[in-house]
């Protein structure tokens, strides 16, 4: 439901965020215009969203996530104090809370059934109002990985998208998406169960950056 | 420090299983806490303890209440880990009042405060506490574009993340600072991530804890503990004006952690008393500790025998007649 709302807010706003350069180490300001035109050109997203492994020290077990939405990073906690980083997209207000969830479920190729409100006042989701099946232009994307807290869904989920280049910007709305072959990447490494771990700096404020 | 750390031990206290201590030949029982410190510390003890007197003690999962429990009934001999003040209470019920247990006179130090990353500090000058009042450097800790920066003083749950409140408000960064309450893994986790991407953070922290063994940790220093400046008032005693009660612009008292043992031992086992007396651990030692087992994963009896063989004659000084 969350993942719904993204498609309608990612037409209508601008959002601004950086990308981290790691050979100056240097953050650079990053907006839609940018990061449409990056695409187009290079069609993928700035090296600092690809998916790679980073030096990550940390005492969270392997196979943990952390989401650091202020940076659009998610990073997959591995053995020897490293991670697989992925860049992801985050909600236009950011992803509205922070703390301690785990993966209850996952899906492939997930259905996308819009919120009712999106059905009354947009004719495109209304036509989905049952349901729109999994597929290339469903905006879930390949993959979705539940967000449960105990045994209760959140409503949060991480996600594909079709629109790869929104990678590293805030335009969804609470939800957290990747590319889809990082989602499928992702997919393939976690177990149910795996703790999730959103962290509460800039992005996950309510505020956005 | 102390007041937190209580706060959780306590919970565990009441929620851990206490295993049978009874349907076992072992001489001693070692009531080993369910945190990295005090369970490698309890298997150090039981390995100590073989090797130089050749005893053979079992360390047993349990909380502190039923430890302590434990230790005045004689089912329980040996605690690693007791941390004063915040356990005053225990020590005066059985320590002072019905004198069926000892506190080793050797304790380990314990600090809290507020901890910078090195790049906040290096990069961005903060190293006193007087720092994060300055709009211009805690700029760099904004990550909401709201022109306060951000730092997380604790979990929810802690009483001391209210005492944090206090002293903010009372050194007057709470005017430039945004706090912010979270679990402890989500506040480290953040550190993590800073850390990676070499971004500024300030938070609240305490000591011994890992976190300075696996980052570059700066404390924020302060003016020293002095308990006429340390006026706290709680939301439990006064909930609708605690915050403007209380006063505390001065640093935390530190604390210390002792081991405790069951006062029959000094009859029992005079000579096992005699060494639990002498034991004097650091608190790097308490950081490796923690590290060894709550990063690396070590497993805590292997690392107890590599602990003692790597230490074998300051063992063997605390085991001297």
């Amino acid at each position: 439901m969350a993942a719904g709302l993204a498609v309608s807010v990612s037409i209508a706003f601008a959002a601004g965020t950086q990308v981290y350069n790691p050979q100056t180490r240097q953050w650079i300001d990053y907006d839609r215009t940018k990061a449409y035109k990056y695409y187009k050109l290079h069609k993928q997203v700035p090296e600092s969203f690809r998916k790679q492994v980073v030096k990550f020290r940390t005492a969270e077990r392997p196979g943990t996530i952390i989401i650091d939405g202020n940076q659009h990073f998610l990073y997959l906690v591995q053995p020897g104090q490293q991670a697989i980083r992925y860049g992801i997209g985050v909600g236009r207000d950011g992803f509205g809370w922070a703390g301690i969830v785990r993966i209850g479920r996952t899906a492939e190729w997930p259905t996308w059934t819009p919120p009712s409100e999106m059905v009354a006042r947009d004719t495109k989701a209304a036509k989905w109002a049952n349901g729109m099946p999994g597929g290339p232009d469903n905006p879930l994307g390949a993959r979705a990985l539940y967000l449960y807290e105990g045994d209760n869904d959140t409503i949060y989920r991480i996600h594909g998208t079709p629109e790869p280049w929104t990678i590293g910007l805030d335009v969804s709305s609470g939800c957290i998406r990747m590319n889809n072959d990082d989602i499928v990447d992702l997919h393939s490494r976690i177990e149910v169960g795996a703790k999730v771990i959103v962290l509460m700096q800039g992005a996950a404020l309510y505020k956005g950056v | 420090m102390t007041a937190r750390r209580s706060f959780r031990r306590l919970i565990l206290a009441t929620t851990t299983v206490m295993l049978s201590v009874g349907a076992h030949a072992a001489d001693l029982v070692i009531a080993m806490p369910n945190w990295s410190s005090g369970e490698a510390t309890a298997n150090i003890l039981k390995v100590s303890l073989k090797k130089e007197f050749g005893l053979d003690a079992d360390a047993v999962p349990m909380g502190t209440l039923i430890a302590f429990a434990g230790l005045n009934t004689g089912e329980v001999d040996i605690h690693p880990e007791v941390w004063l003040p915040n356990l005053d209470n225990l020590v005066k019920k059985y320590v002072t009042d019905a004198g069926t247990v000892a506190i080793s006179p050797m304790g380990v130090p314990a600090w809290q405060g507020i901890c910078a990353t090195s790049v906040a500090a290096d990069k961005y000058g903060i190293k006193n506490i007087s720092d994060l009042s300055d709009p211009k450097k805690t700029a760099s800790l904004d990550t909401d574009g709201d022109g306060k920066g951000e730092m997380w003083i604790g979990a929810e749950t802690w009483s001391s993340t209210t005492i944090e409140r206090i002293r903010a408000n009372s050194y007057g960064y709470a005017r430039t600072m945004r706090l912010l309450e979270m679990p402890e893994d989500v506040g480290m986790a953040a550190v993590d991530a800073a850390e990676a991407t070499d971004r500024p953070m300030v938070f609240g922290c305490y000591a011994p804890h890992v976190v300075f063994k696996l980052h570059d940790i700066v404390r924020l220093t302060e003016p020293p503990f002095d308990a006429a400046k340390w006026k706290i008032v709680l939301p439990s005693e006064d909930p609708s004006s605690w915050l403007s009660k209380s006063s505390a612009a001065v640093g935390w008292d530190t604390a210390h952690y002792h081991i405790a043992y069951a006062n029959a031992l000094r009859e029992k086992h005079p000579e096992v008393a005699r060494f639990l007396d002498r034991i004097d651990f650091k608190p790097e030692e308490a950081i490796d500790m923690s590290y060894a087992l709550q990063v690396e994963r070590q497993d805590p009896y292997k690392f107890a025998e590599q602990w003692v063989a790597k230490n074998e004659d300051r063992v063997n000084g605390w085991a001297k007649p």
